[in-house]
């Protein structure tokens, strides 16, 4: 049964025939184990978070214990208000959402003149994003902020939202999408009368939108976990997100609790989408990276 | 195209630009008022913690070379060579990567508290050994920094590779194996020299990406204990955002890219040569 199901193994270097010796069939268990044990380690933080935020505070000051002793829902509840969690939520969506479009439309524009339309010199701008992607936006942060503040931009979420447009990355991944469409498709469409714009709307679009969900859930998680440029930004502005919420903690003395409890309700959102999409998910990150 | 090509210059090309002209200039606030050469790039290399960050920012490097690159490595052929719950495996240590980085710094924190209530003191102490002090040990700040980093990352770049070692023909293992070669034999000679490419384009990534680190030891420890963990970024950040010099942020910044651009020349010409 264990064994038996190394037969249909198609990757890897143990293969189904190994199978017949003893010695392979330990080595199988141990390296399962070994994985099991990895996905504690990976899990164990997350999982300690979310049962230890249901503490009341003396359970997580005085005991000395991993789990709690009774489930304090109402305290979770009384941080959620106190924190005023339900508007820096709403803020994140409003961020997130704004960061998400911007990052789907202008980063896929941007990648369909560059694998398809081609246009004159298209050839320095392909570079110049290249580079961008080996030099990220930490660096010119400085020169960013100076800016956003000389246009007048600080204080809103559009810096936030255009800033995602502006991703080598999903550039990187599109480019590569609708490089791998194959020509004749559009040159027959071309043929049949289609107009540049018609062959986008009618083929490209309805094709791609396997790599629009990935990049869409690359934006929404990367947009919620942004906290620099939405702290430098939004901060005392009133339309803080989440993680601006968070990162001001380390200024701010907070008790253990509730900063444990607001780690928590910064994590849910993530988790959520993880399970949902899975499958994208990891296959996406493999995917992607491969080829940049 | 065009306005993505806007969007580009705006947040990502003229920021760089606009680095190298205020580091030039004596700033105000934002404003630039006087030309004054290369003495902002003196002042901040005199500046008494830049030995100090640029040590550690090369310690980061070094530690999470030794951590973070064989890892996912390990994990990778791991996780490869399993039949049962692969998705389970695959999606679990991805997990920590679409966590915020700022959560899990903060989740972190409380399992390094130095406290007898440190979530790790606490499994030490389940194990009877006795409670360490974690972040606060200068010597120690580093090299956990960085394993928090890989706890996050590992996955990911794991499952990199894992695509990698799929993509590789198994005749080449039933032919090696025919020719009397052994499991460890097979993953020495065949699996690992095909992702050896693979491998030297991340590490170069992870130089680049390590080398900016800048929220992790400044949440964890505000760049302490005494120093012994701030980077050069955190620096760039203390100009900028607490003093509110700028010229001296941006020499900075430029430095740090200088770098930066160097190892991407050497990325960019490896991955040239790969496609040849």
């Amino acid at each position: 049964m264990f064994f038996g199901k190394y037969r249909e193994k198609t990757d890897g270097a143990i293969r189904g025939f190994d199978m017949h010796s003893p010695k392979a069939r330990i080595g199988a268990i141990l390296i399962m184990l070994v994985c099991i044990l990895m996905v504690v380690i990976c899990l164990f933080p997350i999982v300690w978070v979310f049962l230890a935020s249901f503490k009341d505070i003396k359970d997580f000051t005085v005991n000395v214990t991993l789990l709690p002793a009774k489930m304090d829902f109402a305290g979770v509840a009384k941080t959620w208000n106190q924190l005023k969690f339900g508007k820096y939520y709403a803020n994140s969506m409003i961020s997130v959402a704004g960061c998400t479009v911007c990052a789907v439309i202008f980063n896929g524009l941007l990648a369909y003149g560059l694998a398809i339309l081609k246009p004159k010199g298209y050839r320095i701008v392909q570079g110049l994003v290249m580079w961008s992607l080996l030099i990220p936006s930490v660096t010119s942060i400085v020169g960013l902020f100076r800016n956003i503040n000389t246009l007048g931009m600080s204080k809103s979420f559009l810096p936030i939202w255009l800033s995602f447009g502006a991703n080598a990355f999903y550039v990187l991944l599109f480019k590569e999408f609708f490089e791998d469409i194959p020509k004749e498709l559009l040159e027959s469409a071309r043929l049949d009368g289609c107009g540049v714009l018609q062959v986008f709307q009618k083929m490209i679009l309805p094709l791609s939108k396997p790599i629009i969900v990935v990049v869409a859930i690359f934006a929404v998680t990367a947009a919620w976990s942004d906290f620099l440029l939405p702290y430098l930004v939004l901060n005392g502005s009133g339309k803080e997100t989440v993680m601006v919420k968070l990162f001001s903690f380390k200024d701010t003395p907070t008790n253990a609790v509730s900063m444990l409890r607001a780690v928590l309700f910064s994590i849910i959102p993530p988790t959520i989408l993880l399970i949902i999409f899975q499958r994208q998910i990891t296959d996406g990150a493999a995917a992607g990276a491969v080829k940049g | 195209m065009l306005p993505s090509v806007i969007l580009f210059a705006f947040f990502v090309w003229e920021p760089l630009l606009e680095n190298v002209r205020l580091s030039l200039y004596k700033t105000v606030r934002y404003e630039p008022v006087a030309f004054t050469g290369l003495s902002n790039y003196l002042r901040v290399i005199n500046n008494v913690d830049f030995g100090a960050a640029f040590r550690n920012t090369f310690l980061y490097t070094f530690w999470s070379l030794l951590i973070g690159f064989f890892v996912p490595i390990l994990m990778a052929v791991l996780i490869s060579e399993t039949v049962h719950m692969k998705g389970l495996f695959r999606t679990g240590v991805y997990f920590p990567n679409i966590m915020p980085g700022l959560g899990t710094i903060w989740i972190w924190s409380y399992l390094f508290n130095p406290g007898k209530t440190g979530v790790l003191n606490i499994i030490l102490g389940k194990l009877g050994l006795p409670a360490f002090d974690w972040l606060n040990h200068s010597g120690w700040t580093i090299p956990l920094i960085i394993i928090t980093m890989t706890w996050k990352a590992a996955g990911s770049t794991a499952l990199i590779y894992m695509a990698n070692i799929s993509g590789i023909n198994p005749d080449l293992y039933e032919a090696a194996t025919i020719d009397g070669a052994s499991i460890w034999k097979r993953i020495r000679y065949i699996l690992l020299p095909s992702i050896r490419g693979l491998a030297r384009t991340l590490l170069i990534l992870q130089v680049i990406s390590v080398f900016q680190i800048l929220y992790e030891p400044m949440v964890l420890k505000n760049g302490g204990p005494n120093n012994a963990s701030i980077s050069l970024m955190m620096l760039v950040y203390r100009y900028a955002f607490r003093d509110f010099d700028f010229s001296a942020a941006a020499a900075l910044s430029v430095m740090i890219c200088i770098v930066l651009i160097i190892l991407s020349g050497v990325y960019m010409r490896m991955t040239r040569k790969k496609e040849e």
